[in-house]
């Protein structure tokens, strides 16, 4: 789930008041961007950050308990010096703008409007009026929604776009620590095996889908698009062709498959003898995953996972630090 | 996988060329089986007309061994009656596919047999 529908509703169902704080406007390089969350409840506790951390986390939370006790919503328009600058990532001193309001039904209502239909694979953007009259006021975008989030004069744009989603093709030890990451990452994953005992809910709680039939049919049946990742962890060809071969007639940006280069050469074979261009052959990641040593089954979902949010992010998954 | 076939070219092109795959626009029976071990799933579908098959069809994620198996299994079942399909057995698939199945690989041929027979025990008791 996104992480701002996930925070509101642990704090609606924890019944608690709270403030929301959005980060709507960042000059210079900062480890967060435009719409990241923060949120207060009414006893101290915080959910989520607008930094990672530092001064600006700190100011939010002064302000909180004004907003709390009644204040209407405000814009926090932060002028860093350097020292502060460089504790939250800036490079040089810079500004933030984050906007603190209460959590009030009618906020949850039109978020909860949003979340309709996100989960329904659309994306939505929410315009909020930041300061003078009727800040606070919020409207709900359908058409013509702008690609990131970001602030226009004096209406921030909240990007709403759905979440990427991980198929993954195969039910075994490597699949159930790699819902979790992706899940902790903001995927929606869906895991398919033609094995009940291999695709269940016991062995898999967190995934959103998990389905069991005959898993090339049901990979036609399947969106795939270019904000989904598929990898087959199933490590048997007569599931690893077929599927491969509807993958890569989609245009999703990430083909991972589970095997050695041997066992992958001899796939890529396969295809080929079906028909499949070079051109497209390229597109499958085998091995798998990242070079991160290891060889226990979270350690590969890890190896995996990593290199899937690298793709999606449009990185090589290299060490920042060698950068 | 692109070589020779360790089974023999009956299975080799009944792998790679498999007859009857695909599915019926309104099968009469249609029955979906699986090794619980190794994944492979067939779904047969039969036409019945005057408790005679008419057409057959299977498709399924299925290895070398069951893929063949299903291809041969479906190209004899045209014109059986239901009762005749109780005459379709093992030995018969494995003449068809003139090599010799080890033990361990033997299910791999059972499985599309053992679906086709539940399919039709279950329309015949629907």
């Amino acid at each position: 789930m996104h992480e701002t529908f996930e925070l509101i509703e642990r704090l609606r169902r924890a019944e608690r008041r709270a403030v929301m704080a959005t980060l709507v406007r960042t000059v210079g390089t900062t480890p967060r961007k435009e719409g990241t969350k923060m949120f207060v409840g009414e006893h101290g506790d915080v959910f989520g950050s607008v930094t990672i951390g530092g001064c600006v986390d700190g100011r939010v939370l002064e302000h909180s308990a004004e907003i709390l006790a009644g204040s209407s919503p405000r814009l926090l328009e932060m002028q860093l010096g350097d020292e502060e600058a460089w504790e939250i990532g800036l490079t040089c001193g810079g500004a933030v703008d984050v906007f603190v309001e209460p959590l009030t039904d009618e906020l949850i209502a039109i978020y909860d409007r949003a979340r309709v239909e996100w989960d329904a694979g659309r994306t939505v953007a929410l315009t909020t009026i930041l300061s003078g009259e009727g800040a606070g006021t919020r409207q709900l975008i359908e058409q013509d929604v702008p690609a990131t989030s970001r602030t226009e004069g004096n209406v921030y744009i909240e990007v709403l776009r759905p979440p990427p989603t991980l198929l993954i093709f195969g039910g075994g030890a490597v699949s159930i620590p790699l819902v979790s990451f992706a899940k902790a990452t903001g995927f929606r994953t869906i895991v398919v095996d033609g094995r009940p005992r291999f695709a269940n809910r016991e062995r898999f709680p967190d995934a959103d889908d998990v389905r069991v039939g005959i898993a090339s049919e049901i990979a036609r049946e399947l969106r795939i698009n270019a904000t989904t990742a598929v990898v087959l962890v199933a490590h048997d060809y007569k599931i690893d062709v077929p599927v491969l071969k509807r993958a890569l007639d989609t245009d999703a940006p990430y083909i991972g498959l589970l095997g050695s280069r041997r066992r992958g050469a001899a796939i890529l074979q396969m295809l080929r003898d079906e028909g499949v261009s070079e051109e497209q052959l390229v597109r499958v990641r085998v091995p798998i995953g990242l070079d991160l040593g290891g060889d226990t089954p979270a350690e590969i979902a890890l190896s995996i996972a990593s290199e899937v949010v690298a793709v999606m992010h449009g990185r090589t998954g290299a060490a920042l630090s060698a950068a | 996988m692109s070589n020779a076939s360790p089974y023999g070219e009956v299975i080799q092109e009944h792998f790679r060329h498999p007859r009857n795959y695909g599915s019926l626009d309104a099968p009469d029976v249609r029955h979906e089986g699986f090794n619980p071990f190794c994944g492979d799933r067939v779904r047969i579908e039969l036409s019945v007309e005057a408790n005679a098959i008419t057409a057959a069809r299977f498709a399924g994620d299925l290895c070398m061994i069951a893929k063949a198996a299903s291809s041969l299994l479906t190209g004899m079942l045209e014109g059986l009656s239901l009762d005749e399909v109780a005459t379709v057995d093992e030995r018969r698939l494995l003449d068809a596919m003139q090599t010799e199945i080890r033990p361990a690989r033997m299910q791999c041929v059972r499985l599309p047999l053992e679906t086709l027979k539940t399919g039709v025990e279950m329309w015949r008791n629907r």
